[in-house]
């Protein structure tokens, strides 16, 4: 073993340079497909994974106070249906004002408890304390950072409650299922006059509608009749946020797959490059009585050691790097705080070496089989006549002798021309397809967002605007579009709305004004958008789910009044029931909008060249508060940052892998440049030599990668899309362009051509007898 | 023990040995037999198949037909790992470009011979420092081969094939690659180790070290034997 030692030690020593690839590559694989590995576990099922963190209520019921005591709502905990439960907490809703601005006052929902903790709706107690005495308050509050736009009210800050309670915010706290929008001790609750108590409950069987809808039986058959108020379960939440999260589920699952794909695929071709540009040492090892088994340890200690380093530090880089982008995803989505699970760094530090031992394996044999004769002679000279032939057709071309016969040298190992390609090809490969992700994911989150459409949002009560404007909610829309800089303004009500023959009841979005302004034309998968009354634009999971077609009516019922409306066009989007419709619709079925009790939103397209921010302080200044949409999105602009990361990532080791190989060919034909050299070449002549031929693999590599990576991205895309049933309109997926395409294709040029140059020049320099004395 | 007139026993033995490349034989049914102590040279025109020979006697690669039987051993019944077993105790190589590993210096080169058969590190560098001072290049010891000179590397590599002693040296164009200066200093040293003993086969194109070493000469056309002579050696 200790021969076998020495040779492989010996041979890292003096290829340091291979050693070194090898390591850098294994090492960012590894960072990816920790990052990677973290990523699928955090996003699959992100919800269910907060959710079970805090062990959500899936059942939240309120009861009026008066009609059912404390003691019978505590034994609805005894309920055979019901695993935990928690309160009752007092309830009061009201509204908080920040007290010294009482401009901004919004409707608040406060509950009185004396724990975060407790069997049901752990609280993420994430800045500040509880509170504990009277006078405090703690915010409900996705965590955010410090000094982000639309951060918290600072703790210290005082607000002040709809009765005129003033109230010291003590701490943020963040409750996932959105139990409350404030919490202060039970008795100051109950000083303040409870109009309502909560009861929180798990249940032991809560995955259907029917079985939450089961369990709220239950209950309300064990307290008194008529005292239970309201009742919400938690899958209307798990609705939305699947469906906003949907795509970019999809989006970093495929990275995640492409990761590892990708790092093994490289991983092995530049292990079998070390392999075959190692013949003749193979050779000559077999000839001083090497065994097969010997040789195989040697190269596969030879490529192991480097791995093993590199898989150690990429893994320690990726976690750190993973944890810090997920942490800042997620919270921002409010997903609370995923960790790197343990199993993702394990998989990476044992899996890659695995991988690159695997890889190594294939190459190795090779070497296993080859006879010592064999080797030897594969490693001295070419024997093959198809590169004479090429020279000779090329040599008669009137293309410089020095370009031609570069031209001629891939002809004439035909083995090793294939492995640079194949490199050059699945580096562009790459390349162009996660420059595809990236621009993908950009593109997606644009489309959206519709940022670029409706680039401020003002969110109101029902019946207009919350503030101190006293404006209804038509003359907010005039004032709106009366401000300088706005180009468009439409108001917006979302309501649940019975829709005949829908699974679900639909989920109506009603607008007043130029929709087809606001960016929703660039989500069409198929139609066209609604162009007045009794049209309507259906999202295309609504359309897959109750099986409708374009040019469908639907009837909505509301209140005993119907309205039909005529789909004209589906658009992107996961919303369960999303349908779109003008604002008449809503008059046809409602003589009284503000009595809905709907919150209306309002949303403004700015004229080209207008700063959001401007338009924003003249909003303030008109006693209004609204924000920009791009500001709100953090989740998305967190999952475009975490696809160019991986991008930049998966681009480097492609390209570490291209400049591997090239150069490691370009060193063999070191000999055959002291040959030209002594039948008198040039250096420049010998550099353009050696450019020339790997510039011509870079071009074919580079057009083969292109042509491959524009339909993996098309087709794994489309497939992902579909297995998650997200049509996506055609725009988004068209995300190639002519000049980006070239841009990628000369990339892989420049690398290929870098990887020669720099050996080819070396090589150059020598003299012709110290290149032929060193063999 | 041998008594004078009986000759000593017979080391190599081929019998109608064959090799074939694709369509070209390069070899096409050599027969031939060495016995121990001899210095055979083999001469002949480029192509004619006397580097495939020494590689089918070496085992580095496998006859199509025919049998090589190396001290009692029929190669043909060894696996590529049993040949190689064998090869390290039994038969050295040197080439004509020396094949010396470049990543080690020449003590390491010389010294990993002697480790494969399993001696000692230690032990290995003391033995591989002995012969290297006696082929004269003790003080190029540290040196990477890169760094030498043609016959201070084929030095090298002959102090490599001798480190374990084998019973038969295998020469491939010894002195091809050295001028005439260097190419005496290796033949001197060829001449000394038959002299005690060391049985050897060299194939060269220079009828001079061919009459200064060898005892017999055999002379090879298109993958045959086609001659044979023995020489009175002169001193
Ligand atoms: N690995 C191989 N593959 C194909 N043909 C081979 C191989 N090795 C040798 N040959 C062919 O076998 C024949 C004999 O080759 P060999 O190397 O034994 O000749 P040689 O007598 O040693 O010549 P030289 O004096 O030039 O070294 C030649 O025609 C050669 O082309
Ligand atoms: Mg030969």
């Amino acid at each position: 073993m200790s021969a076998v030692w020495r040779t492989a030690r010996a041979s890292m020593r003096r290829r340091r340079f291979q050693t070194a690839v090898i390591a850098l590559v294994v090492m960012f694989s590894s960072g990816t497909v920790v990052a990677a590995l973290a990523l699928l576990a955090a996003s699959s099922g992100p919800f269910d994974r907060v959710f079970a963190e805090q062990q959500g209520a899936h059942l939240t019921a309120t009861f009026d106070p008066a009609a059912a005591s404390d003691a019978q709502l505590e034994s609805t905990a005894d309920l055979d249906c019901v695993a935990e439960a928690a309160g009752p907490f007092g309830q009061l809703a009201t509204t908080l004002a920040v007290d010294d601005d009482a401009a901004v006052e919004f409707p608040a929902t406060i509950a009185g408890r004396d724990d975060p903790a407790g069997p049901v709706d752990r609280l993420d107690l994430w800045e500040g304390r509880w509170a504990a005495a009277e006078g405090e308050i703690v915010l409900n509050t996705a965590p955010a950072d410090p000094g982000d736009p639309g951060a918290p009210l600072p703790v210290g800050a005082t607000v002040r409650a709809g009765d005129g309670t003033v109230l010291t915010v003590v701490g943020h706290a963040y409750s996932f299922g959105q139990t409350a929008d404030a919490w202060v001790t039970a008795d100051q609750l109950e000083a303040m006059g409870p109009t309502a108590v909560q009861m929180l409950y798990r249940l032991d069987d809560h995955d259907t509608a029917a079985d939450v809808e089961a369990g709220l039986d239950a209950v309300t058959a064990a307290v008194p009749a008529g005292s239970l108020t309201g009742a919400q379960s938690y899958l209307a939440l798990k609705e939305r946020i699947s469906a906003e999260l949907g795509i970019f589920v999809v989006l970093l699952t495929v990275f995640g797959v492409l990761g590892l794909a990708v790092a093994v695929l490289i991983v092995a071709n530049v292990v079998s490059g070390a392999v075959v540009s190692g013949l003749r040492h193979i050779g000559v090892l077999k000839a001083i009585g090497f065994t097969p088994r010997q040789v195989v340890w040697v190269y596969l200690t030879m490529v192991s050691l480097p791995a093993l380093v590199g898989a150690a530090i990429g893994t320690v880089l990726g976690h750190f790097l993973a944890a810090g982008a997920m942490s800042e995803t997620f919270r921002e989505a409010g997903l609370g705080n995923p960790v790197v699970s343990p199993w993702a760094d394990a998989a990476a530090f044992v899996g890659m070496p695995l991988l690159v031992l695997l890889a190594a394996l294939a190459p190795a044999m090779r070497a296993h089989r080859l006879s010592a004769a064999e080797a030897i002679s594969a490693g001295s000279a070419p024997r093959s006549g198809r590169g004479l032939r090429a020279h000779r057709w090329l040599s008669g071309t009137p293309l410089p002798r020095s370009v031609s016969l570069g031209l001629g040298l891939p002809f004439a190992r035909p083995g090793r021309t294939a492995l640079t390609a194949t490199a050059v090809a699945l580096g562009v490969t790459t390349a162009t397809f996660t420059a595809g992700l990236a621009a993908f994911a950009t593109e997606i989150d644009g489309l959206i967002q519709r940022h670029e459409a409706a680039q401020i949002e003002v969110v109101g009560g029902p019946g207009g605007p919350s503030g101190a404007t006293g404006l209804g909610d038509q003359e907010t829309q005039d004032l709106l579009a009366s401000l300088p800089g706005a180009s468009e303004v439409t108001a917006n009500l979302r309501m649940p709305v019975t829709a005949a023959g829908f699974v679900q009841s639909a989920e109506l979005w009603f607008i007043r004004g130029e929709s087809s302004r606001m960016g929703f034309t660039d989500q069409l998968v198929d139609g066209r958008w609604m162009d007045g009354p009794g049209e309507a634009v259906a999202s295309s999971k609504t359309v897959h789910e109750n099986d409708l077609a374009i040019g469908d009516d639907v009837t909505l019922e509301l209140g005993g009044r119907t309205a039909t409306v005529t789909i004209v066009g589906v658009v992107m989007g996961s919303g369960t029931g999303t349908v779109y419709a003008d604002w008449s619709t809503l008059t046809d079925l409602t003589a009284d909008v503000d009595g809905l009790g709907h919150p209306i939103s309002y949303e403004v397209r700015l004229e080209d060249g207008t700063d959001p921010q401007e338009y924003l302080t003249a909003l303030t200044g008109a006693g209004l508060t609204g924000q920009s949409t791009r500001q709100s999105d953090a989740v998305s602009i967190a999952v475009v940052g975490l696809a160019t990361m991986f991008a930049l990532m998966l681009g480097t080791v492609a390209a570490l892998g291209v400049f591997n190989t090239v150069a490691l060919n370009a060193r063999e034909r070191r000999r055959d440049l002291g040959m030209l050299k002594s039948i008198g070449m040039t250096p420049r002549q010998v550099v353009t030599m050696m450019v020339t031929s790997m510039a011509s693999l870079g071009v074919i590599g580079g057009l083969i990668g292109i042509a491959l990576g524009v339909v993996a991205h098309r087709e794994i895309l489309r497939l992902a899309a579909a297995a998650s049933q997200i049509d996506m309109p055609a725009s988004a997926l068209a995300t190639w362009n002519a000049p980006q395409l070239a841009l990628l294709a000369l990339a892989g040029l420049a690398i290929a051509i870098a990887g020669a140059y720099l050996p080819a020049r070396r090589a150059a320099r020598l003299t012709i007898a110290e290149v032929l004395h060193s063999e | 023990m041998n008594d004078a007139t009986q000759p000593p026993p017979v080391l190599v033995s081929m019998d109608g040995l064959r090799k074939e490349y694709g369509d070209t034989a390069a070899l096409d049914g050599v027969s031939l037999q060495i016995r121990r102590g001899e210095a055979v040279a083999v001469m002949g025109p480029s192509g004619s198949g006397k580097s495939t020979m020494l590689n089918m006697i070496a085992g580095l690669d496998r006859p199509t037909a025919g049998a090589v039987t190396v001290d009692g051993k029929d190669l043909n019944g060894l696996n590529e790992t049993g040949r190689a077993l064998f090869r390290r105790r039994t038969i050295s190589m040197i080439f004509q470009f020396f094949n010396l590993l470049d990543d080690l210096t020449v003590l390491d080169n010389v010294a990993l011979a002697a480790q494969l058969t399993g001696v000692r590190a230690q032990q290995a560098r003391q033995r591989a420092l002995e012969l290297l001072d006696e082929l004269g290049i003790a003080d190029r010891r540290d040196l990477y081969p890169a760094a030498l000179s043609g016959g201070e590397r084929q030095r090298a590599a002959v102090a490599r094939a001798l480190v374990n002693r084998p019973a038969l040296l295998l020469a491939d164009e010894p002195t091809g690659a050295l001028d005439s200066h260097a190419g005496e200093q290796v033949m001197d040293l060829l001449i000394d180790l038959n002299q005690i003993g060391q049985t050897l086969l060299i194939v060269t194109h220079d009828p001079n070290l061919a009459q200064r070493c060898a005892s017999r000469i055999v002379e090879f056309a298109d993958g045959r034997i086609v001659g044979e002579r023995t020489l009175e050696r002169t001193p």
